[in-house]
């Protein structure tokens, strides 16, 4: 059985923090061990962060979405408290009908999880782990993070699954949220808490068929926890370094681990043993043991020393605590089921193409937008490149109330008429700008588009494609 | 087929009147137009009224043309509510004027209403953009002054065209408003002030972009016979030219033109037998600077990029070659959305009776200009003073 890991895709947020912003803003430094973490942009969370996580592992593993047979998506944090999202990650990345779909949210322990998961699926299979906790913004807050990693499943891997080991007991109060809260949060009885996650890896890793492994990725809420469970193993310090990202990243809730278990694994040789074990709040944890290593695996480190630092005030705009997000309804709307129906034009940019002149058309539905001929269109995929042709900059004030909330928390930001080329023809779509500077993005620059959030209309959040400059 | 005229017009005041309602408004606007007619005139001979609103702010959103015809007396006529967005009246007018010509009628009244202030400022950002393209365009985050920047991003790119033409748009419009008792904003401002006011969507200044108002107009267009029996000057509407267009920016072929402005005119043109531009004056829909840019190149007074000449050389101030926008244009007078396009009509109809508040010297015939939206639907209509065939 040579059935494991093929390859690893990962996004973390440009915006980062240090802790010693957060310290000084507050007097008070409650982020130990972590030096500077990942925060999301206001149109980010679990669902852009999985689908941008795993177009990356499905690049890398030059595999196609629409052959996957399992998506499993792991959060602490979905944006709705109960849905099935796994779907709309496979919608978005054109994924197929009929592939398995599992959605797990009840602790961090979902990523390795739905890891395993994907390992006893059969066929080429992703699992995805995606976070964006948030706390209680004079504590728990400060170490919060957020980060997202793709793995990519299929026989004949580099990177097998030897073996996996499982503890449960009944460890109330140390990790936790309460039903209809948005605060991760723990009771803080120290000693208690330190020996629940201890004696739990501890249980694990022995249980564990590996030995002397090079990386492993324990349990990481802060820097320090990891070293203090794992001296109660006989992993090595250097090994838990491997996997050890939360003083990058911030608590990643579900994401941590699987993100430590990659950096790992990307440092790893073909006869090297890799363990990753993670804890869920309640009681439960459990450990995957690998062998081999991930050539294609992409730089964790590299993407967690990058980012654009903000200043305090910046981070409690961006992460929403200062905003309400309320807004007064009235005037145009789309509904759900209109929305739905153009879902492949703002995932996946599929256009029209005309059976009488060949142009394109965006959407791809009426009359041919040149010809103006009533044809069957022929449906294709625009390449995710395209060129500015005319922008500008909506600041306060100017944004339809559907994006007020974003505006709020990002600020201004631009919007574009861009310029998609296909086979030699023309097509133009409106798109927003995201991640970028909005007053440098000028006629002519090249853009990419990539999935965010476009906005939330009667409670639900809505996804489409925005463009980011190259 | 048969002539049709203007033989009365008018305006409410447009401004901010939060404490009127658009039957009160267009009841202002009604009893102007009634006023302007020569002879003497009973109100009970309109056969018919087609009255244009966007209905910003909800409102009365089903049968308000009725409720408007009701309100001022004229009940049991035919009215049909009229919305292609900031054309709504514009295409009111058209069907007055298709009524009159068909037969159907003898005398109809066209108008349109609009009330935009006395809505809370969330409310109002709900209605700026439903125009446009509404799954796009405005789900990619743009209300129409972010669509009018974009093509202004591109119309700078493009050609030999600076922030400062843009604002030239608003000096000189704000100059013919300050002269117009009827203006939203009657007052002059400097090349300075437009340019420095704060940016709205870059590269479009607050100065660069027209007001929310309130008002409502009105024009009472008539059969030969009956212009011949109650006008001393009528206004024959010598073209009724209209186009529609794909409503979002994205969707067409140029960002730095209004396809359906350029198809309007022709047909315009070609109904009134003249050649493009041939006209002494214009009122073009300059909702935003560069709106009027781009008429005058789509509307054939000039050359592609030739726009900001025309403005830097004065060819459309008063005194120029082409007035344009002699009423203060949409930017000075004001844009109570579905009373702008009569509202044109009714400054057409001054200045070729020479009742101008800003007189065109031996104006003989004009030309008005109304956009829905971004250029999803256009009029051009094309008036002359006196009887056709020079008879007046």
């Amino acid at each position: 059985m040579t059935r494991g890991l093929t390859a690893a895709g990962v996004h973390v947020p440009r915006f980062r923090i240090e802790s010693s912003t957060i310290g000084e803003a507050w007097g008070v430094d409650h982020a130990s061990g972590i030096e500077r973490k990942a925060l999301p942009a206001a149109d980010e969370d679990a669902v852009t962060m999985a689908i941008s996580a795993a177009r990356d592992a499905l690049d890398r593993g030059n595999a196609n979405a629409a052959d996957l047979s399992f998506v499993g998506l792991a959060t602490t944090t979905p944006p709705l408290a109960e849905e099935e999202l796994a779907p709309r990650v496979v919608r978005a990345l054109g994924g197929a009908s009929d592939a398995r779909t599992a959605t797990a949210t009840a602790s961090p322990l979902a990523g390795l999880d739905v890891l395993e998961r994907a390992v006893e699926a059969d066929g080429p299979a992703l699992a995805i782990a995606a976070d964006a906790p948030t706390g209680d913004p004079a504590e728990a807050d400060h170490r919060l993070g957020a980060g997202a990693v793709a793995f990519l499943v299929d026989d004949d891997a580099p990177v097998t699954l030897v073996d996996s080991a499982a503890h449960s007991d009944e460890y109330p109060g140390v990790r936790y949220r309460e039903r209809g809260s948005e605060e991760v949060d723990a009771l803080g009885v120290t000693t208690y808490e330190r020996d629940a996650v201890g004696e739990s890896v501890a249980a694990v890793v022995s249980d564990l068929d590996v030995s002397e492994p090079a990386g492993a990725a324990l349990h990481q809420p802060n820097g320090g926890l990891p070293h203090r469970a794992g001296g109660r193993t006989d992993i090595d310090g250097a090994a838990i370094e491997r996997g050890t990202v939360v003083d990058r990243v911030g608590d990643a809730g579900a994401a941590t681990v699987p993100l430590g278990l990659c950096a790992a694994l990307a440092s790893a040789d073909a006869d090297d043993a890799t363990v990753a074990v993670d804890f869920g709040g309640g009681g439960g944890a459990l450990g995957l043991a690998f062998a081999g290593g991930l050539d294609n695996a992409p730089s964790v480190d590299e993407r967690l020393s990058g980012g654009e630092l903000v200043s305090y005030d910046r981070y409690l705009r961006e992460r929403g605590y200062v905003v309400d997000g309320e807004v007064a309804g009235g005037g145009a709307h789309v509904s759900l089921p209109s929305w739905r129906r153009s879902l492949d034009g703002r995932y996946r940019l599929v256009a029209g193409r005309c059976p009488s002149c060949g142009g394109l058309t965006f959407p791809a539905e009426g009359a041919c937008g040149v010809c103006h001929d009533r044809g069957a269109f022929e449906h294709v995929e625009l390449p995710r490149e395209g060129v500015v042709d005319a922008v500008t900059v909506i600041g306060q004030g100017g944004a339809p109330p559907e994006f007020v909330p974003q505006q709020e928390r990002d600020g201004p930001y631009a919007v574009a008429i861009v310029r998609f080329t296909h086979s030699g023809e023309e097509v133009t779509i409106p798109m927003q700008l995201t991640d970028c500077d909005p007053e440098t993005v000028a006629v002519g620059d090249d853009v990419r588009a990539t999935i965010r959030r476009v906005y939330a209309d009667e409670g639900i959040p809505r996804y489409g494609s925005k463009a980011t400059p190259i | 087929m048969r002539e049709a005229y203007v033989i009365g017009a008018g305006q409410s005041p447009f401004g901010s009147y939060p404490d009127e309602t658009y039957r009160s408004l267009f009841e202002t606007a009604y009893e102007r137009a009634l006023d302007s007619v020569d002879g003497d005139f009973d109100p009970d001979r309109i056969d018919e009224a087609f009255l244009g609103t966007l209905g910003v702010g909800g409102r009365q959103i089903g049968l308000s043309g009725p409720a408007v015809t009701e309100h001022i007396g004229q009940h049991g006529i035919p009215t049909t509510r009229v919305e292609n967005a900031c054309a709504a009246s514009g295409y009111a007018m058209r069907n007055a004027v298709s009524a009159v010509k068909s037969g159907m009628a003898d005398l109809v009244l066209a108008g349109g209403y609009e009330v935009m202030t006395d809505t809370s400022a969330d409310q109002t950002k709900w209605w700026l953009g439903v125009s446009g393209e509404t799954e796009w365009e405005r789900l990619s985050g743009t209300t129409f002054a972010g669509v009018y920047a974009q093509m202004a991003s591109a119309y700078l790119d493009e050609y030999d065209a600076t922030p400062e033409d843009l604002s030239r748009v608003a000096v000189k419009n704000h100059a013919n408003g300050a002269e117009n008792p009827n203006a939203h904003l009657g007052f002059t401002c400097s090349l300075e002030d437009a340019t420095a006011a704060p940016a709205v969507a870059d590269p479009l200044t607050l100065y660069h972009c027209c007001p929310t108002t309130d008002g409502a107009s009105a024009a009472l267009v008539a059969s030969e016979e009956v212009a011949r029996e109650l006008s001393d000057v009528p206004v024959r509407v010598a073209a009724s030219g209209a186009a529609s267009g794909a409503v979002g920016l994205f969707q067409r072929d140029s960002l730095t033109s209004v396809p359906a402005t350029v198809t309007a005119a022709e047909r315009a043109y070609d109904q009134a037998g003249i050649e493009a531009g041939d006209v002494d004056f214009a009122e073009v829909h300059d909702c935003f600077a560069i709106a009027e840019l781009l008429a005058y190149e789509d509307l054939g007074l000039c050359d592609r990029g030739e726009a900001p000449r025309l403005l830097r050389e004065g060819v459309t101030d008063p005194d120029g070659d082409l007035p344009v926008n002699t009423s203060g244009g949409l930017k000075s007078k004001g844009h109570p959305i579905g009373a702008t396009g009569t509202g044109q009509v009714v400054e057409a109809f001054e200045q070729l009776r020479g009742h101008g508040h800003v007189q065109v010297d031996g104006a003989e015939r004009g030309l008005t200009h109304n956009v829905g939206g971004s250029g999803g639907g256009v009029t051009v209509h094309v008036f002359e003073r006196g009887f056709g065939g020079g008879s007046a």
